[in-house]
Protein backbone atom coordinates (compact mmCIF):
# COMPACT_ATOMS: atom_id res chain seq x y z
CA UNK A 1 0.00 0.00 0.00
CA UNK A 2 2.66 2.23 0.87
CA UNK A 3 4.61 1.34 -2.16
CA UNK A 4 1.68 1.83 -4.34
CA UNK A 5 0.94 5.78 -2.60
CA UNK A 6 4.65 6.92 -3.26
CA UNK A 7 4.44 5.46 -6.55
CA UNK A 8 1.49 7.54 -7.76
CA UNK A 9 2.97 10.70 -5.75
CA UNK A 10 5.97 10.28 -7.57
CA UNK A 11 4.05 9.93 -11.45
CA UNK A 12 1.64 12.74 -10.56
CA UNK A 13 4.91 15.05 -9.79
CA UNK A 14 5.98 14.00 -13.06
CA UNK A 15 3.40 14.82 -14.53
CA UNK A 16 2.96 17.98 -12.96
CA UNK A 17 6.75 19.29 -13.78
CA UNK A 18 6.74 17.61 -17.39
CA UNK A 19 2.85 19.82 -18.03
CA UNK A 20 5.07 22.64 -16.35
CA UNK A 21 7.85 22.35 -18.68
CA UNK A 22 5.47 22.25 -22.07
CA UNK A 23 3.68 24.90 -20.74
CA UNK A 24 6.82 27.44 -20.56
CA UNK A 25 8.47 25.92 -23.90
CA UNK A 26 5.03 26.51 -25.61
CA UNK A 27 5.20 30.21 -24.26
CA UNK A 28 9.08 30.46 -24.95
CA UNK A 29 8.55 29.36 -28.49
CA UNK A 30 5.67 31.73 -28.76
CA UNK A 31 7.90 34.79 -27.45
CA UNK A 32 10.61 34.09 -29.68
CA UNK A 33 8.47 33.76 -32.94
CA UNK A 34 6.97 37.09 -32.21
CA UNK A 35 10.05 38.99 -31.48
CA UNK A 36 12.11 37.37 -34.26
CA UNK A 37 9.68 37.20 -37.08
CA UNK A 38 10.16 38.20 -40.38
CA UNK A 39 7.69 40.98 -40.65
CA UNK A 40 9.17 42.73 -37.41
CA UNK A 41 12.73 42.56 -39.17
CA UNK A 42 12.09 44.10 -42.00
CA UNK A 43 9.95 47.06 -40.64
CA UNK A 44 13.00 47.29 -38.12
CA UNK A 45 15.56 47.58 -41.03
CA UNK A 46 13.62 49.17 -43.53
CA UNK A 47 13.26 52.38 -40.74
CA UNK A 48 17.01 51.78 -39.75
CA UNK A 49 18.07 52.17 -43.09
CA UNK A 50 15.38 55.17 -43.70
CA UNK A 51 16.78 57.08 -40.75
CA UNK A 52 20.33 56.21 -41.50
CA UNK A 53 19.90 57.82 -45.22
CA UNK A 54 18.73 60.40 -43.59
CA UNK A 55 21.28 61.40 -41.12
CA UNK A 56 24.41 61.32 -43.81
CA UNK A 57 26.02 63.59 -46.51
CA UNK A 58 26.61 62.34 -49.89
CA UNK A 59 30.25 60.69 -50.38
CA UNK A 60 30.01 58.27 -47.45
CA UNK A 61 29.46 55.02 -46.81
CA UNK A 62 27.40 53.40 -44.20
CA UNK A 63 27.67 49.46 -42.43
CA UNK A 64 25.15 47.99 -41.28
CA UNK A 65 25.02 44.90 -39.51
CA UNK A 66 22.09 42.63 -40.64
CA UNK A 67 22.77 39.16 -39.42
CA UNK A 68 19.72 38.10 -37.84
CA UNK A 69 17.51 39.35 -41.20
CA UNK A 70 20.43 37.43 -43.42
CA UNK A 71 19.79 34.51 -41.49
CA UNK A 72 16.00 34.75 -41.45
CA UNK A 73 15.95 34.91 -45.35
CA UNK A 74 17.82 32.14 -45.99
CA UNK A 75 15.78 30.20 -43.57
CA UNK A 76 12.99 31.64 -46.05
CA UNK A 77 15.18 30.61 -48.86
CA UNK A 78 15.38 34.00 -49.83
CA UNK A 79 18.62 35.29 -51.82
CA UNK A 80 20.53 37.44 -49.19
CA UNK A 81 21.56 39.80 -51.89
CA UNK A 82 18.23 40.96 -52.55
CA UNK A 83 17.23 41.40 -49.23
CA UNK A 84 17.41 45.53 -49.50
CA UNK A 85 16.15 47.73 -52.57
CA UNK A 86 16.31 51.38 -52.67
CA UNK A 87 13.72 52.94 -55.43
CA UNK A 88 14.40 56.45 -55.26
CA UNK A 89 13.94 57.36 -52.00
CA UNK A 90 12.06 54.31 -50.62
CA UNK A 91 13.60 51.52 -49.09
CA UNK A 92 12.39 48.16 -49.37
CA UNK A 93 13.16 44.97 -46.96
CA UNK A 94 12.29 41.44 -47.91
CA UNK A 95 13.00 38.49 -46.01
CA UNK A 96 10.33 36.03 -47.44
CA UNK A 97 8.99 35.27 -50.62
CA UNK A 98 5.80 35.75 -49.76
CA UNK A 99 4.68 39.49 -49.55
CA UNK A 100 6.09 42.17 -51.22
CA UNK A 101 8.54 43.70 -47.96
CA UNK A 102 8.56 46.94 -45.49
CA UNK A 103 8.88 50.43 -47.43
CA UNK A 104 9.70 53.35 -45.74
CA UNK A 105 10.74 56.95 -47.18
CA UNK A 106 13.65 59.04 -46.79
CA UNK A 107 14.07 62.95 -47.28
CA UNK A 108 17.59 63.24 -48.03
CA UNK A 109 17.98 63.86 -51.70
CA UNK A 110 20.87 61.81 -52.13
CA UNK A 111 21.53 58.59 -54.50
CA UNK A 112 22.17 55.42 -52.70
CA UNK A 113 23.03 51.71 -53.20
CA UNK A 114 22.50 49.27 -51.36
CA UNK A 115 25.28 46.87 -51.51
CA UNK A 116 25.24 43.14 -50.00
CA UNK A 117 28.65 42.56 -48.30
CA UNK A 118 29.75 39.42 -49.47
CA UNK A 119 32.94 38.80 -47.92
CA UNK A 120 31.64 38.00 -44.25
CA UNK A 121 28.09 37.82 -45.31
CA UNK A 122 26.44 39.46 -42.39
CA UNK A 123 26.35 43.28 -43.68
CA UNK A 124 24.74 45.51 -46.70
CA UNK A 125 26.98 48.83 -46.77
CA UNK A 126 25.00 51.74 -48.33
CA UNK A 127 27.15 54.04 -50.86
CA UNK A 128 25.68 57.67 -50.70
CA UNK A 129 26.46 59.77 -53.54
CA UNK A 130 24.83 63.34 -54.50
CA UNK A 131 22.37 62.90 -57.38
CA UNK B 1 -6.54 12.53 6.33
CA UNK B 2 -4.93 11.08 3.76
CA UNK B 3 -8.36 11.73 1.40
CA UNK B 4 -8.26 15.29 2.17
CA UNK B 5 -4.61 15.82 1.66
CA UNK B 6 -4.67 14.37 -1.78
CA UNK B 7 -7.62 16.39 -2.51
CA UNK B 8 -6.00 19.88 -1.21
CA UNK B 9 -2.62 18.79 -3.42
CA UNK B 10 -5.72 18.56 -6.53
CA UNK B 11 -7.12 21.42 -6.15
CA UNK B 12 -2.94 23.41 -5.32
CA UNK B 13 -2.65 22.06 -8.58
CA UNK B 14 -5.69 23.23 -10.81
CA UNK B 15 -5.18 26.76 -9.02
CA UNK B 16 -1.21 26.56 -10.25
CA UNK B 17 -2.41 25.96 -13.67
CA UNK B 18 -5.18 28.55 -13.73
CA UNK B 19 -2.43 31.06 -12.05
CA UNK B 20 -0.41 29.22 -15.46
CA UNK B 21 -2.65 30.37 -17.97
CA UNK B 22 -3.16 34.03 -15.98
CA UNK B 23 0.19 34.50 -16.66
CA UNK B 24 0.42 33.25 -20.48
CA UNK B 25 -2.50 35.20 -21.16
CA UNK B 26 -1.03 38.32 -19.63
CA UNK B 27 2.16 37.90 -21.26
CA UNK B 28 1.10 36.90 -25.06
CA UNK B 29 -1.34 39.61 -24.84
CA UNK B 30 1.66 42.62 -23.83
CA UNK B 31 3.76 40.65 -26.14
CA UNK B 32 1.43 40.98 -29.34
CA UNK B 33 0.54 44.42 -28.39
CA UNK B 34 4.24 45.48 -28.26
CA UNK B 35 4.98 43.81 -31.11
CA UNK B 36 1.73 44.61 -33.21
CA UNK B 37 1.80 48.32 -33.19
CA UNK B 38 5.10 49.66 -35.20
CA UNK B 39 8.02 51.18 -34.25
CA UNK B 40 7.52 54.66 -34.30
CA UNK B 41 10.03 57.08 -35.42
CA UNK B 42 8.95 59.97 -36.19
CA UNK B 43 10.50 61.86 -33.73
CA UNK B 44 13.63 60.83 -34.54
CA UNK B 45 12.94 61.61 -38.13
CA UNK B 46 11.66 64.94 -37.42
CA UNK B 47 14.70 65.48 -35.16
CA UNK B 48 16.96 64.34 -38.28
CA UNK B 49 14.80 66.59 -40.96
CA UNK B 50 14.90 69.63 -37.98
CA UNK B 51 19.01 69.44 -38.44
CA UNK B 52 19.34 69.26 -41.69
CA UNK B 53 17.50 72.76 -42.37
CA UNK B 54 19.80 73.91 -39.73
CA UNK B 55 22.52 73.05 -41.35
CA UNK B 56 21.15 74.27 -44.79
CA UNK B 57 21.02 77.73 -43.79
CA UNK B 58 23.38 77.89 -41.03
CA UNK B 59 27.11 76.66 -40.76
CA UNK B 60 29.35 77.06 -38.46
CA UNK B 61 27.65 79.83 -36.42
CA UNK B 62 27.33 82.16 -39.60
CA UNK B 63 24.45 82.40 -41.92
CA UNK B 64 25.19 81.06 -46.02
CA UNK B 65 25.25 83.03 -48.55
CA UNK B 66 21.56 83.77 -50.41
CA UNK B 67 19.40 82.13 -47.77
CA UNK B 68 17.70 85.61 -47.32
CA UNK B 69 16.52 85.90 -50.68
CA UNK B 70 13.20 85.19 -52.53
CA UNK B 71 15.14 82.37 -54.87
CA UNK B 72 16.02 80.61 -51.62
CA UNK B 73 12.45 80.93 -50.61
CA UNK B 74 11.42 79.57 -54.28
CA UNK B 75 13.84 76.80 -54.20
CA UNK B 76 13.59 75.50 -50.78
CA UNK B 77 13.73 72.47 -50.69
CA UNK B 78 16.40 71.72 -53.60
CA UNK B 79 18.78 74.53 -51.99
CA UNK B 80 18.33 72.43 -49.14
CA UNK B 81 18.70 69.02 -50.46
CA UNK B 82 15.39 67.52 -49.28
CA UNK B 83 13.11 65.09 -51.43
CA UNK B 84 9.65 64.84 -49.95
CA UNK B 85 8.44 62.40 -52.18
CA UNK B 86 6.89 59.03 -50.16
CA UNK B 87 6.13 55.44 -50.74
CA UNK B 88 2.41 55.52 -52.62
CA UNK B 89 0.18 53.98 -49.70
CA UNK B 90 -2.44 54.96 -48.09
CA UNK B 91 -2.82 57.81 -50.25
CA UNK B 92 0.23 59.56 -48.68
CA UNK B 93 1.67 60.71 -52.45
CA UNK B 94 -1.21 63.39 -52.54
CA UNK B 95 -1.23 63.86 -49.23
CA UNK B 96 2.36 64.76 -48.49
CA UNK B 97 3.80 63.53 -45.30
CA UNK B 98 6.48 66.37 -44.58
CA UNK B 99 6.51 70.27 -43.67
CA UNK B 100 9.51 72.37 -42.87
CA UNK B 101 9.34 75.43 -42.22
CA UNK B 102 11.99 78.23 -41.35
CA UNK B 103 11.67 81.43 -39.53
CA UNK B 104 14.29 84.25 -39.15
CA UNK B 105 13.75 87.06 -36.50
CA UNK B 106 16.07 89.49 -35.29
CA UNK B 107 17.90 88.59 -32.40
CA UNK B 108 17.37 92.23 -30.27
CA UNK B 109 13.37 92.01 -30.73
CA UNK B 110 12.88 87.61 -30.39
CA UNK B 111 10.54 86.71 -29.12
CA UNK B 112 7.70 88.82 -29.60
CA UNK B 113 8.54 90.23 -32.76
CA UNK B 114 7.56 89.34 -36.44
CA UNK B 115 9.33 86.92 -38.25
CA UNK B 116 12.02 88.71 -41.02
CA UNK B 117 12.14 85.81 -43.27
CA UNK B 118 10.36 82.80 -43.51
CA UNK B 119 10.29 79.36 -45.90
CA UNK B 120 8.35 77.13 -45.70
CA UNK B 121 8.10 73.35 -48.10
CA UNK B 122 5.64 70.42 -47.55
CA UNK B 123 1.94 70.10 -46.58
CA UNK B 124 1.20 73.17 -44.52
CA UNK B 125 -2.07 71.57 -43.29
CA UNK B 126 0.08 69.44 -41.32
CA UNK B 127 0.11 72.11 -38.76
CA UNK B 128 -3.06 71.78 -37.89
CA UNK B 129 -2.96 68.01 -36.61
CA UNK B 130 0.19 68.98 -34.17
CA UNK B 131 -1.80 69.07 -31.26
CA UNK B 132 -3.99 66.40 -31.56
CA UNK B 133 -4.21 63.20 -30.40
CA UNK B 134 -4.95 60.01 -32.27
CA UNK B 135 -4.93 58.58 -35.86
CA UNK B 136 -4.60 61.89 -37.74
CA UNK B 137 -1.70 63.13 -35.47
CA UNK B 138 1.86 64.13 -36.93
CA UNK B 139 4.59 64.57 -34.84
CA UNK B 140 5.58 68.39 -34.91
CA UNK B 141 9.17 69.46 -33.74
CA UNK B 142 10.06 73.42 -32.46
CA UNK B 143 13.85 73.48 -32.52
CA UNK B 144 15.75 76.97 -32.13
CA UNK B 145 19.44 78.50 -33.41
CA UNK B 146 20.96 81.85 -33.31
CA UNK B 147 23.49 82.84 -36.50
CA UNK B 148 25.16 85.34 -37.80
CA UNK B 149 25.35 86.82 -41.03
CA UNK B 150 28.55 88.17 -42.61
CA UNK B 151 28.27 91.72 -41.25
CA UNK B 152 27.87 90.86 -37.73
CA UNK B 153 24.07 90.89 -37.61
CA UNK B 154 23.04 88.02 -34.74
CA UNK B 155 19.16 86.64 -36.12
CA UNK B 156 16.97 84.08 -33.93
CA UNK B 157 15.94 81.30 -36.05
CA UNK B 158 13.52 79.21 -35.48
CA UNK B 159 12.57 75.42 -37.58
CA UNK B 160 9.14 73.54 -37.44
CA UNK B 161 9.47 69.99 -38.36
CA UNK B 162 6.42 67.47 -39.10
CA UNK B 163 6.00 64.51 -39.85
CA UNK B 164 2.85 62.66 -40.45
CA UNK B 165 3.26 58.64 -41.63
CA UNK B 166 0.89 58.38 -38.94
CA UNK B 167 -0.32 54.63 -40.82
CA UNK B 168 3.48 53.35 -40.39
CA UNK B 169 4.18 54.66 -36.82
CA UNK B 170 1.18 54.74 -34.74
CA UNK B 171 -1.69 52.07 -34.26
Amino acid sequence: MIKNKKGNILTENIIFIVLNLVFITILLLFLFSKTGSAAVLEEKYAKQIALLIDATEPIMTIHLNMEDAIQKAEKENFPAGEIVKINGNVVTVKLREKGSGYSYSFFNDVEVNANFDTLNKKEYYFVISEK
Amino acid sequence: MIKNRKGTEKIISVYWFAILFIVAGAMVYMVSSFYGKPYDTREIEAGLLADKAAGCVSYAGYLRGGVLSQEFKEKFIEACGLNFETEDVYGWKEQGQYFLQIDFYDFNSYPGSNSLFSAFAGNDNLKDFCNLEGEKSSFCLERGLYTLDKEGKLYAIKITSIVRKTEKNEQ
